[in-house]
């Protein structure tokens, strides 16, 4: 129930929210030459370098441009990594405000969140390019993508409300869980598609008995189903294959409502030991 | 109905580091080995505190460092919540503690008031019309659109305080913030603090050092001592009781530190000593009282022409005045052995507060000082509190004067 009342709490804080978040895009570009192109370098780094990658070790793509397949797996995966990496800490940056006035702290994870939805959006536009380029067009299940960056958005909060907390204690969160979710980039269909996996595990059962289990656990990471659904909507004109999603979607919903208890019953105390 | 109430609140704080792995391990080892382990060691920043506030109040925490005035802040605006007891605030609180803390440095003026504004709960619509009143009181416009990284640190000040005071809240907690700025800006503060108090009727807290501050603008203070309060009543009163206790607290720390101290072999300070002219010790004197200072002492050689000179300071070695024995003792030689000096001060001048001595001795044809020490002795002037002196504002000399209405 007070879980309630703290999510009404934030609603009233919304504009809060909004500054702080338009304050971090700001500042983050203000001093720098490049500006907003940052945003874009990292995914395209990356897409550039699983690219060569391929072209030495050779992974069936289904059809679909490689370059045109990675990048759109980068998009949500950059936005959790760095959603994540800021969100932990989050807290602690803002350690000169939590000391000195009163406001629902999650406002500081969330904003770190939010703010990685413009950089999210200005990815969607290199995409954009790019499918243009391999003359490709997105279908109407692009209307899919509001609610599966809603999700996205929780996953990441998932995480961010538990490291944020943790982080004030232990400072050792925010080197752990970089090192941490960078690792869970392997444990992701981002430089392999899913398909590959499937294969793998479920027709060749490579596994032996296990393969079935291990697939499922697999799936329970749920950006494997996040980052499945972006390349549906986008790249493959089908909806998001829930038989994936939903061992993560578990995952994430009984994750969250603990992780954002904890931060609410760690909070009081964040001023003293910051 | 109180607008703040508080109820037996105290707040802990753990000593040092919360954990560590050293911790944890050897806690685990004492589990099998059944040997406890120290846990953290705990401070007691408020204990037990009680009081509450009406409406309309201006009240005035006063205290020395650490007596947790600031910590009391913290919980009553909600940064920080309290170990144990409760506190009920009813209104919105706007924390003006160390103004300026909020400001980023990346962004302009204008775009820290939106952001700070924001911060205390003002809504956007509404911080459109702040903007400009805002700008104008702190004396920015004309850098309205530069970041504030490049404002000197009295432009920093003055935004954060123009930005504080222009929130519409129920209760303005003030944390030593009114000593912003030159002093014309500081002129304005007081007078902005007195429109929101007379004017708009706010409920304001105050902590502050300068007593005197607390004494114009509060009408009840709140005298907090370890976590505690100790007093509470009419600022005028509390704030007596905390001259007296900080004069004792002055004094007491005095006698232990004698500053530059030098003394040449074959001179030694036996005592120095206060007291009344019926040579009853005292280091209580009352305003206009006479005093003796004594000063037995034991030359090993043989002094020629020794002179002997007494000043008084204050606790912040503010030298006041001396006075030498040029003239009144005249000895040619004076024999090894124990002596005594002594001076007597007929009417002592000074306002009431905590005073230190200063002594030196020269002797030889061609003058060698062969004593010299400061802050040897402490002593407190009491007497009438119209003439209580304030840090120093008053001055410390009392005249021997009377006014008369001539016409």
């Amino acid at each position: 129930m007070s879980l309630v009342r703290s999510v009404l709490e934030i609603w009233k804080f919304r504009e809060l929210v909004w500054t702080l978040a338009w304050k971090d895009i700001v500042v983050r570009y203000k001093q720098a030459y490049m500006g907003a192109a940052w945003t874009i370098l990292k995914p395209v780094m990356l897409m550039l370098v699983f690219t060569l990658m391929r072209s030495f070790i050779g992974i069936d793509s289904g059809g679909i441009p490689y370059p045109v397949l990675t990048f759109t797996a980068l998009i949500p995966w950059v936005f959790f990594q760095e959603g994540v990496a800021l969100g932990v800490t989050s807290v602690v940056l803002n350690a000169v405000l939590v000391k000195k006035i009163y406001f629902p702290r999650e406002v500081f994870p969330l904003t770190a969140v939010l703010t990685k939805v413009v950089e999210f959006c200005v990815d969607l536009f290199v995409l954009a390019a790019l499918m243009a380029w391999y003359g490709m067009l997105p279908s109407l299940q692009v209307l899919w993508l509001p609610a599966l960056l809603a999700y996205l958005i929780l996953t990441t909060l998932a995480v961010n409300l538990a490291g944020a907390a943790l982080n004030v204690y232990y400072r050792d969160v925010s080197q752990l869980l970089p090192v941490a979710i960078s690792l869970v980039m392997y444990a992701s269909p981002i430089i392999y598609p899913l398909s590959l996996v499937q294969q793998t595990l479920l027709v060749r059962m490579a596994a032996g008995t296990a393969s079935k289990a291990l697939f499922f656990l697999y799936t329970m990471n749920p950006l494997v189903g996040i980052i499945n659904a972006f390349q549906n909507i986008l790249l493959r004109d089908q909806p998001p294959d829930f038989a994936i999603m939903w061992p993560g979607a578990l995952l994430v919903f009984a994750v969250l409502p603990l992780s954002y208890a904890l931060f609410k019953r760690m909070e009081t105390s964040f001023a003293d030991v910051i | 109905m109180p607008i703040i109430e508080v109820t037996n609140v105290s707040k802990q704080f753990r000593l040092g580091q919360l954990h560590t792995v050293k911790h944890t391990v050897q806690e685990a080892l004492g589990w099998f080995t059944g040997k406890k382990v120290a846990g953290p060691r705990v401070f007691k920043a408020l204990d037990e505190v009680s009081f509450s506030i009406e409406p309309g109040e201006v009240v005035g925490f006063i205290g020395s460092n650490g007596a947790g005035k600031s910590t009391l802040l913290k919980i009553l605006s909600g940064i920080t919540s309290p170990s144990r007891g409760n506190v009920e605030v009813r209104g919105r609180v706007a924390p003006l503690i160390e103004v300026g803390a909020g400001l980023h440095p990346e962004l302009t003026g204008r775009e820290n008031i939106f952001l700070n504004a924001s911060i205390l709960g003002v809504p956007r619509k509404h911080i459109e019309a702040l903007v400009d009143p805002i700008l104008d009181f702190a004396e920015i416009v004309p850098f309205a659109d530069t970041p504030t990284k490049k404002y000197s640190s009295g432009m920093k000040v003055r935004l954060g305080f123009a930005i504080a005071t222009s929130i519409d809240a129920d209760i303005l907690i003030v944390d030593e913030v009114l000593a912003v700025g030159d002093i014309a800006f500081q002129r304005k503060c007081f007078d902005k603090m007195e429109d929101l108090i007379h004017k708009q009727k706010k409920t304001v807290l105050l902590v502050s050092h300068n007593i005197r501050q607390v004494q114009r603008i509060c009408q009840r203070g709140i005298l907090f001592e370890h976590g505690k309060v100790v007093a509470d009543g009419p600022a005028e009163t509390i704030c007596k009781a905390f001259f007296e206790k900080s004069d004792q607290a002055i004094y007491n720390q005095g006698n232990n530190g004698k500053a530059n101290l030098k003394s040449i072999d074959g001179f030694e300070l036996l005592s120095f000593t206060l007291s009344d002219p019926e040579g009853n010790p005292t280091n209580r004197i009352r305003v206009n009282d006479p005093l003796d200072i004594r000063i037995r002492y034991h030359n090993h050689h043989p002094l020629v022409r020794p002179k002997f000179g007494i000043g008084v300071h204050t606790s912040d070695f503010l030298y006041l005045t001396t006075y030498d024995s040029r003239n009144e003792i005249e000895l040619d030689e004076l024999q090894p052995g124990e002596h005594e000096a002594i001076c007597r001060i007929e009417r002592l001048p000074f306002t009431p507060g905590v005073y230190s001595l200063r002594l030196g001795v020269s002797a030889g044809r061609v003058e060698n000082t062969i004593f010299y020490g400061e802050n040897l002795l402490n002593f407190h002037v009491e007497g009438e509190e119209r003439f209580r002196n304030v840090a120093g504002s008053e001055g410390f000399i009392l005249l021997d004067a009377t006014w008369r209405q001539l016409c």
